[in-house]
């Protein structure tokens, strides 16, 4: 049985809410990445997103753009990106999952060797331990045309991104094409403004989307607080915090990162 | 190929050939869902194409000349010259077109908010000069470098109403000012509507842009009938994300006879980071929600540009054009910063015309070819805006000591310095 699936076992064994954390790949640099990667699986997350920088990432807010430039600056390759999911996934036996954008996938391995691609990332992310992949900017219409088919191939779960203002129409596309888990955003917005989430609301779409989808639910975007998973308990599988996390990083260093893990996992 | 399936494109998901579709975030698809059902339902309605017609004639100033630049023509000694004069309309570039038909849009839509992205300031002044008039709130993303460049632009945008918003991340220029629209627009994406300024992004936004733009060529097809009993030889547009350009060529693509070229930013000449030509080393890419050629590194990192015209001045090129690429319809060739400044100051030597320096990449490659070509062949090219904007960065380029000189005492003693000595 796969990673995720396991994890999602265990959760619910303990009927407990999961907690997926991020990093940016490189920033503030690959050294100190692994370092905080290290510190959020001690401390207990759950899951890990490893985000590959890229020039223009649409969907995200300053905090994470921000880390997306230095990381990049950094002189952070895709061929570094592989490297660390590879040397995670030897030392910690948690889900890692590759968060980025198309373009990165699309292009991957160009100029190294004859072939280049999805499916040559697919081949070697899965090589690499990965358990899946998060990218945004590949809704169902366009994912059709060789993207699933290259995750599928490669046992590689394509975690479909969708907001609660989804139509009834696309919640039943991404339902059929739903594999491991799909990632909801709490709101509409980019990531990383600490903004208040209106639960009630939130929670009477997941209870709708419960129903389409045959996955667990992961929630992200705007969540910080032990409080905000407690409320989330009973609608979603998994809760997402990403931006929180580079903040306090910048804030407080790794030990502040150790430290709310901790807390957010109650 | 079959003509026609170059006028009936895209597919309905937005596809031409390989390029275009959507891929953005799945939160943005019922924005661009209602898009696009609005569009079909209002292009073809009657009333709506007679309030824009309206709109082009009475506040525009459509249509724009087809003029015969004699002068020039005869001084290369080869083809004639035609240049279609759309830096005459309101605001001075041919914009302002499709700010009209999308603010058109908008309104029916019952939206009350538009935002925007610019590069060299002219599309950022279109829209704020129709959110002026229809009376929507409007902001404008641009990024920082050209913010600087285009200063005059910046301050009308202001006068006219608008908040511009300068964009500090990444390259800051138009593909970072495009990313920080979509952002926005993210936030706000049931209140607003996203006026997007060239044959870019997700679909439906590359088709609406080019049907508004396409009076530009329908236009120069009955004018040149009109002035020369026949269709041109050769069609010349510059291109930076394609408005003009597939405004101007759209009428003709089923026209063979017809050579259509379009004109990229060759900026320093063609070495990485130096330039703006995406079919010179630019390769597949989806980026900014649409599958085209990129600039990019070998990691698919979208590459930093350079143009001496912000308009141009962008890594992406429109999917209908990376398609008509492909399928040979449209030959791409490019000019460099140095040809361009030539060609501006040939035209306005010449013929009494500033073009913008966007568009001054058209008539550098004209120039180029006119003279290679026999008296009895006909070129048009698009004179996609005037040059008014471009005061800072041509006396800049030529180190014009009386604007420098200008400048300085302005900025110590305000106009009276200039006056009094
Ligand atoms: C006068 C003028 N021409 C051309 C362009 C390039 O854009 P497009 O390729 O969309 O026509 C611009 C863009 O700012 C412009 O202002």
């Amino acid at each position: 049985m796969d990673k995720i699936a396991q994890t999602f076992d265990r959760l619910k064994a303990k009927n407990e809410i999961g907690l997926m954390t991020h990093v940016v790949i490189g920033y503030p640099n690959l050294k100190t990445t692994a370092a905080i990667v290290e510190a959020m699986v001690e401390a207990g997350t759950d899951m890990i997103e490893l985000q590959m920088p890229f020039s223009d990432p649409t969907a995200d807010g300053p905090t994470i753009t921000k880390a997306n430039q230095i990381a990049l600056d950094n002189g952070v390759k895709m061929r570094d990106c592989m490297e660390m999911m590879g040397r995670l996934n030897e030392k910690f036996n948690i889900p890692f999952l590759f968060m980025g954008y198309f373009n990165l996938i699309f292009n991957y391995g160009y100029g190294r060797g004859n072939s280049y691609g999805v499916a040559k990332f697919c081949r070697d992310a899965i090589d690499a331990g990965a358990s899946g992949l998060i990218v945004p900017d590949i809704p169902p219409d366009e994912a059709q045309e060789g993207y699933l088919d290259a995750c599928q191939q490669n046992n590689l779960h394509p975690i479909s991104v969708i907001s609660p203002n989804i139509s009834d129409v696309r919640l039943h596309k991404i339902a059929k094409v739903a594999s491991g888990f799909v990632y909801c955003t709490s709101r509409t917005g980019t990531t990383g403004r600490p903004e208040a989430i209106e639960f009630d609301w939130l929670n009477t779409f997941l209870t709708k989307a419960k129903q389409y989808i045959p996955v667990p639910l992961a929630v992200g975007f705007s969540l910080s607080k032990r409080e905000h998973l407690e409320r989330l308990r009973g609608y979603a599988d998994v809760a997402v915090v990403g931006s929180y996390m580079i903040q306090l990083f910048d804030r407080e260093g790794i030990d502040g990162v150790r430290r709310t893990v901790r807390l957010l996992k109650g | 190929m079959n003509p026609k399936m170059i006028t009936t494109m895209p597919d309905e998901r937005g596809h031409f050939g390989e390029f275009g579709g959507r891929y953005v975030p799945e939160m943005l698809a019922p924005a661009l869902d209602e898009l696009a059902e609005a569009y079909e339902k209002w292009k073809n309605d009657e009333q709506f194409q007679q309030e824009l017609n309206d709109l082009y004639r009475n506040y525009s100033g459509r249509p724009t000349p087809l003029y015969f630049a004699g002068n020039l023509s005869k001084q290369l000694g080869g083809a004639k010259i035609y240049l279609k004069q759309e830096g005459l309309g309101q605001t001075g570039a041919h914009k302002i077109n499709h700010a009209l038909g999308q603010a058109l849009l908008a309104q029916k839509m019952g939206k009350q908010r538009i935002i925007a992205e610019t590069g060299a300031g002219q599309h950022g002044l279109a829209t704020a000069t129709v959110a002026a008039k229809f009376g929507f709130d409007c902001t404008i993303y641009m990024g920082e470098v050209d913010v600087k460049r285009q200063a005059t632009n910046v301050f009308w945008m202001r006068q006219l109403g608008a908040k511009v918003e300068v964009v500090t991340e990444g390259t800051k220029t138009l593909k970072d000012a495009v990313n920080a629209a979509l952002k926005d627009w993210m936030w706000n994406v049931a209140t607003t509507y996203f006026l997007l300024g060239s044959t870019v992004g997700p679909h439906p936004y590359p088709t609406i842009v080019r049907d508004f733009q396409s009076i530009v060529g329908v236009e120069t097809k009955q004018q040149i009938l009109e002035q020369e009993g026949r269709l041109p030889d050769y069609m010349i547009a510059c291109v930076g994300g394609g408005s003009n350009s597939m405004g101007f060529f759209n009428a003709f693509l089923d026209e063979t006879g017809v050579q259509l070229i379009g004109v990229e930013a060759g900026g320093k000449g063609i070495i990485p980071g130096g330039h703006a030509a995406r079919f010179q080393g630019g390769r597949l890419g989806v980026v900014e929600g649409y599958k085209s050629y990129f600039l990019q590194d070998d990691d698919g990192q979208v590459m930093k540009t350079h143009s001496v015209s912000a308009g141009l001045d962008y890594a992406g090129v429109g999917p209908q054009l990376a398609y008509l690429q492909q399928q040979k319809r449209v030959q791409f060739v490019y000019a460099t910063d140095n040809e361009v400044i030539e060609a501006f100051r040939r035209l306005a030597r010449t013929e009494g015309i500033l073009p913008a320096l966007e568009s001054a990449h058209a008539v550098a490659h004209a120039i180029k070819l006119a003279g290679q070509l026999p008296q009895d062949k006909i070129i048009a090219v698009n004179l996609s805006g005037r040059g008014d904007k471009d005061i800072f960065i041509v006396a800049d380029y030529l180190n014009d000591q009386y604007w420098k000189d200008f400048c300085a005492r302005y900025s110590e003693y305000g106009l009276s310095g200039e006056y009094d000595g």
